[in-house]
């Protein structure tokens, strides 16, 4: 088709059409014109428009009832005209303006006429393009005072559609329509904003209108989830547009300053509004109510892009109407807080966006009224959060703490100001408190044990981070969902992170001491705050203002540290058999013998003691808080990073002692701390760890030894230690043995199979740290090694008499080979291998150079174990023949070895000078290892002597 | 159990191991504006000296000066890096310890090989003076042969750090009090006058005037010879202790003599080291019986005894802030927190 570009042409083309039009006025004409515009060019069109637009005017002008059919298509004809070209004059926008609106609009009816949809839809849209085809100065005359009728009308017949409609298309025609008429439209076509004085005027006459666009909005934001989420959308995107221009906090500052009223008509000067501060005050009470509702409605609208818009509307009216509409803060904050943890990550991400934004601006901090409502909001959901934990589910308990959350968040820096108020402080107290009550009906939790738990070389490999978040599943008396539990962790780290933390960890303490019904969850509490305190695993959203000092840090977490381990809070009934002792420890290790790892129903096999035994509850409580306070201990070296190397002396000796207890969940997570400290303190193993820790360790055990009976797990730690260091700390050794000696000559009676297991592991260590031949390199690496291994594999085993005795024939035929071969190094190792540590004997010039601190070691407890084969117990003898005797064959013989001569001079020279009548004694042991061993033992023994010779 | 069971008796707070040999002499350093950093100085029997750092309950460093000598006696002078250590090598050796340095500086030879403890008084940090056993090597040696005269017999006075002879303090013709066994030096506030403190082989303590080089007073309170002493000299009054089985309590009165105000007997005899507590409220001993003795200084009433080590104490000492220290020949060095100020 051909386009006419000049005035000229197309008005040649269209003059008979608009004629014929003129003279009849049918569907046929006007889609005919229609045909022809379509071939004219913009330009042109925009010369012709009055001519174009007078027949279609014309059309809809005459009097009469008209064809509904008529009327649709000139108004698509109008549109299509409107579309292309720009309304210049304002007379003739008002015109058109009345023209259209009244086309749906019966004029003995107050409703829209009852006209087909496709003739609204086309009104509508004719409406929309009319206002975008006027220019921006004509448009902005337009909108006066005088026009206020009018527009009124329009604007009602809009929202009575967007209301009643049944189409969905109409609706959102209808909306976009009034938005576009009240000069929110936020398409491309209105590139010039509004000065302060057009705002003003602007929002004075939309003020008319703002009871009923809000009301009748809501009605529709409120009305079905079924009516589509677009429509909602809409809906809530106009109600927070108009609103937050009307109520502006910016244009209302300006309006208090007075200003000269235009001098308006009676009639429409009833119609305006004067925005006074009586005026503010009323609407924004009556906003509140509906934006309460709006809020309460779409914070649950299952459509995302709905709560997405919400966030919008919060944002907006936060930010532009904060003191207009200051009482709907809360309820808006709240709507806002609530959505952070909303399932859809588009609103959370916007959601954060807002709040973090919120923070940059110190909307809230920076605004004294917001801070009281939040933290009114906040004490008011504390109040009732014991009571929604106990009604609601888990659902509406996770949204409820994701709204504390959000509160906390919101408050930031500002939470001081709430926990500075002791009756604030309570309430959020007792709330947390109330909600972490742990379940402790669980049984399994005591009857579980752990048999081989002392082996701590058999625990997972170290890892390179922290693993503090594998927690063992806890039940929670008000809630069963772990999220609910993440949301409450996050909270008091929150507050760790914001808050005054020697206020907190001072409260919590307090708590802590009041009652053991509180002691759990405040020292769960505890173990968050100093985590978050340490800005870790903290979702924060402003900067915080005073930054807990590492020495802060270390200094409370060192006082926490001390009511941990202390006596009272440490040491808790977590089994009856703990308080028998050691009769009951043999009965076990028979059982494990017997059911070999099956361990069920322990409880069971032991029969009531006479004692008032503790209820399965009390354990299982007291095995939770021992649980906690390990996990607490996690925490703080992973807080403290490197610093926890300061807090190790303290620390690692309960921790390491927990490692060996018998509650499977107890031991569980003390080897998981200790491989978390390893982590913290950049140790490469666990071995390390303890190995470069001894002295700490040390201190410790011989403190306990002291008092054995109140420290039964002592013999335990020191095993392992002994197992997990190496030949440089023979000194420390040499001196807690010292220890261990005295004290196991002071407790003959009882306890001795501990002491027996002590020294076999004493034993075991010296064997390892002094082997017999000190090859340069590998074989000795490897002979260690395959030692070590071979050790360890006899200890997961529950030794055998058979394995010792195979284990010593073969380590001895081995090194038989070995020692042909490598008798030249044996002046040289002689040399290397006696410690440097003598004690330096001023004494007599002629006495002999005292043994190597490793012998006399093994000599001291040889001397104590001749005592202990005459034990009652069967269990006990055998122990002391099978393991130790080998052992001391061993050391002794690689020290006869070195010094031929001396030794056996040695052993009984000294003896002689011992009052225990060592001479017997060493006597026996060599009878005894020649009994128990085979003879070709005996010969081995003699062997390098005649070699020296 | 009906009954609970009573508190066991409490041990020391922490105990540092690794002297590897006994310890005989204890000093804290580090002043006292920041515990974290405290230190503790021990010196053993080995001849060496052991930095341990209070915080990591660790040894920081280890000075090694003594040609493996037994190190007896340890000071660090007032406000400066500076400790002094005094060795059975016969020579006084002062270390450098600021900015991590660990140095010589300076040493003194002495003459006396017995095991009596030097004493320093220092008025500040530029001028002090240093009592140590022995003569001075400036002095003409006229009779070694005359026991009266020997070195063993005298107490030489320095002023350092130029090490200049302040004079030699000979006991009194007629008396034969023996080797001195432990010193102190001290200064009345209201005189700028030295004064000093010593205990004799014989049993009895005399008070010198540095100045006029006579003794003021002397007076016999012990069987045995005196181990060790301690003097307050705002009370003034002193305590000290024997390798007999008494303390002795002593007093100064105005006009300079000594006077034995009490006697307190203990369970088993021999002190070898005895210290009043900075804040003059308690006083320790350290006991051959290898206990450790608390007293309330003011009544001598005693308040507690310490049983921890396995071999006879040898020395204590106290921290500023309280703490107490005590080495022992079991090579510990156990560290009490007693009666604190709260």
């Amino acid at each position: 088709m051909a386009v006419f570009d000049t005035p000229q042409e197309a008005f040649g083309i269209l003059r008979p059409v608009c004629v014929q039009l003129t003279k009849t006025q049918t569907v046929e004409n006007v889609e005919h014109l229609q045909a022809q515009l379509q071939a004219v060019s913009d330009t042109a069109l925009q010369e012709l428009q009055q001519y174009i637009l007078f027949p279609l005017r014309f059309t809809l002008k005459t009097p009469g009832p008209k064809r509904e059919r008529l009327v649709q298509s000139v108004v698509e004809c109008l549109t299509f005209v409107l579309s292309s070209t720009c309304v210049k004059e304002q007379e003739l926008l008002q015109e058109l303006f009345s023209e259209l609106s009244t086309c749906l609009y019966s004029p003995n009816s107050q409703k829209p006429a009852a006209v087909s949809e496709e003739l609204k839809l086309a009104v509508i849209q004719g409406l929309n393009t009319l206002m975008h085809s006027a220019y921006g100065d004509i448009i902005l005359a337009f909108y006066k005072p005088s026009i206020l009728p009018r527009l009124g009308f329009a604007v009602s017949l809009l929202l009575g559609l967007a209301e009643q409609e049944k189409s969905k298309q109409i609706k959102i025609a209808a909306l976009k329509c009034l938005q576009v008429l009240l000069f929110q439209c936020d398409c491309q076509d209105h590139p010039r904003s509004l000065d302060e004085l057009e705002q003003q005027h602007l929002g004075d006459l939309f003020a008319s209108f703002l009871p009923g666009i809000s009301t009748a909005l809501t009605r529709v934001i409120t009305g079905d989830f079924k009516q589509g989420h677009s429509i909602v959308v809409c809906s809530l995107k106009i109600f927070h547009k108009t609103v937050g221009f009307v109520m502006a906090d910016e244009q209302l500052r300006r309006l208090s300053k007075a200003q000269a009223e235009p001098v308006v008509e009676h009639r429409i000067a009833e119609l305006m509004v004067h925005r006074e501060g009586d005026w503010v005050k009323n609407t924004s009470d009556k906003l509140v109510i509906l934006i309460k509702k709006i809020i309460e409605c779409v914070s649950v609208h299952p459509h995302w892009k709905v709560r997405l818009e919400l966030v919008d509307l919060v944002e907006a009216l936060l930010l532009k109407c904060s003191q207009s509409l200051v009482d709907s803060a809360g309820p808006l904050l709240k709507a806002l807080v609530g959505l952070i943890n909303d399932e859809s990550s588009e609103v959370q991400a916007q959601c954060n966006n807002v709040l973090r934004q919120f923070a940059d601006q110190k909307v809230v901090v920076g605004n004294r009224a917001f801070t009281d409502i939040l933290s009114e909001s906040l004490h008011s959901l504390t109040t009732s959060l014991p009571r929604l934990m106990n009604s609601q589910d888990d659902q509406g308990k996770f949204s409820t703490l994701s709204l504390l959350l959000g509160y906390l968040k919101l408050l930031g820096p500002k939470i001081n100001f709430v926990l500075n108020s002791v009756a604030h402080l309570q309430r959020l107290s007792k709330a947390l408190i109330q909600v972490l009550e742990l379940d402790v009906a669980d049984v399994k939790i005591v009857e579980e044990r752990s048999w081989n738990s002392d082996d701590l070389s058999a625990s997972p490999k170290t890892p390179t981070t922290w693993q503090g978040n594998q927690v063992q599943r806890r039940y929670f008396r008000f809630f069963t969902d772990e999220r609910v539990f993440l949301l409450l962790r996050q909270v008091c780290r929150l507050l760790g992170y914001y808050g005054n933390l020697y206020l907190l960890v001072d409260h919590f303490m307090e708590l802590y001491h009041e009652s053991v019904v509180y002691r759990k969850q405040a020292t769960m509490i505890l173990n968050e705050l100093v985590t978050g305190a340490a800005g870790l695993e903290v979702e924060d959203l402003q900067e915080k203002h005073t930054k807990t000092s590492p020495e802060e840090l270390r200094e409370i977490v060192t006082s926490l540290l001390e009511l941990y381990t202390s006596q009272e809070n440490w040491y808790l009934v977590t089994c009856i058999e703990t308080e028998e002792g050691e009769e009951l420890m043999m009965k076990q290790s028979d059982l494990q013998a017997i059911t070999s790892r099956v361990h069920t129903c322990q409880i069971i096999s032991f029969p009531a003691f006479s004692k008032p035994s503790p209820t399965i509850c009390s354990m299982n409580s007291n095995i939770w808080q021992i649980y906690i306070q390990l996990e607490g201990i996690n925490q703080f070296a992973y807080a403290l990073g490197k610093d926890f190397h300061l807090l190790l002396m303290s620390a690692l000796y309960p921790v390491l002692e927990k490692a060996g207890d018998q509650t499977l969940l107890i031991s569980q997570v003390a080897t998981c701390t200790m491989v978390d400290i390893c982590v913290a303190c950049n140790y490469d193993s666990l071995q390390d760890l303890i190995n470069e820790n001894s002295d700490y360790l040390v201190n410790g055990i011989s403190l306990n030894l002291r008092h054995l009976s109140l420290h039964p797990h002592t013999a335990k730690v020191l095993e392992v230690m002994l197992r997990n260091s190496d030949a440089t700390l023979l000194p420390l050794v040499a001196d807690v043995v010292q220890d261990v000696l005295a004290t196991l000559d002071q407790f003959y009676d009882k306890r001795t199979a501990s002491f027996v297991s002590i020294l076999h592991a004493l034993l075991v260590a010296l064997a390892q740290w002094f082997p017999e031949t000190s090859y340069i390199g590998q074989p000795q690496d490897q002979s260690l090694k395959e030692e070590g291994s071979y050790l360890h594999q006899t200890l997961k085993n529950n030794t055998t008499a058979e394995d010792i005795e195979q284990f010593v024939l073969d380590y001895l035929k081995e090194k038989d080979v070995a020692d042909g071969n490598v008798l030249d190094f044996d002046s040289d190792e002689e040399k290397l291998s006696v410690p440097p540590t003598l004690e330096e004997n001023d004494t007599l010039p002629d006495v002999e150079p005292p043994l190597p601190v490793h012998i006399q070691i093994a000599k001291d407890v040889m001397e104590r174990c001749i005592h202990l084969l005459s034990d009652k117990n069967l269990k006990i003898r055998l122990k002391e023949k099978l393991q130790h005797f080998s052992y001391h064959i061993l050391i002794c013989r690689r020290f006869a070895k070195q010094a031929p001569h001396q030794q056996g001079l040695k052993i009984h020279s000294t003896d002689s000078t011992q009052q225990r009548g060592g001479e017997v004694a060493g006597a026996r042991f060599f009878g005894n290892a020649s009994e128990t061993f085979c003879p070709k033992e005996n010969a081995f023994l003699s062997i390098p002597i005649r070699k020296e010779k | 159990m009906a009954v609970p069971l009573p508190l066991p008796p409490p041990g020391p707070q922490f105990v540092l191991r690794g002297t590897q040999s006994a310890v005989n002499a204890l000093h804290f350093g580090g002043g006292a504006q920041a515990q974290g950093r405290q230190l503790l100085f021990s010196g053993s029997q080995s001849g060496l000296v052991h930095i341990w750092s209070l915080q990591t309950r660790r040894t920081v460093a280890t000075l090694d000066g003594h040609g493996g000598q037994s190190v007896t006696w340890l000071q660090m002078l007032p406000q400066s890096h500076q400790l002094l250590s005094q060795g059975r090598d016969l020579r006084l050796c002062l270390w450098d310890l600021a900015e991590g340095r660990n140095a010589i500086v300076d040493s003194v030879c002495l003459e006396s090989v017995a095991f009596c403890r030097s004493s320093v008084l220092a008025e500040g940090q530029a001028r002090w003076l240093l009592a140590l056993p022995g003569k001075g090597s400036d002095e003409v040696r006229t009779s070694t042969t005359d026991a009266l005269h020997s070195p063993n017999h005298q107490v030489q006075i320095l002023e350092m750090p130029s090490k200049t002879s302040v004079c030699t303090l000979k006991p009194e013709a007629d008396a034969k009090p023996g080797m001195p066994m432990c010193l102190g030096l001290w200064q009345a506030e209201s005189s700028p006058r030295p004064l000093l403190l010593a205990g004799y082989e014989d049993g009895s303590v005399a008070l010198w005037d540095v100045w006029e080089r006579k003794v003021c007073s002397r007076v016999s309170c012990h069987e045995e010879p005196v181990m060790g002493l301690d003097f307050d000299s705002q009370k003034a009054r002193g305590v000290s202790g024997s390798a007999g089985k008494a303390l002795a309590v002593w007093s100064l009165n105005g006009q300079q003599a000594l006077q034995v105000c009490s006697t307190h007997q203990l369970t088993n005899p021999g002190i070898s080291d005895i210290t009043v507590r900075p804040d003059r409220k308690i006083l320790a001993t350290a006991g051959w019986d290898h206990r450790i003795r608390v007293f309330h200084w003011r009544t001598m009433k005693p308040l507690a005894v310490l049983a921890f080590h396995s071999a006879s104490v040898h020395c204590v000492a106290f921290a500023t802030n309280g703490l107490l220290a005590a080495g022992s020949k079991d090579q510990r060095i156990s560290i009490w927190s007693l009666y604190q100020r709260t």
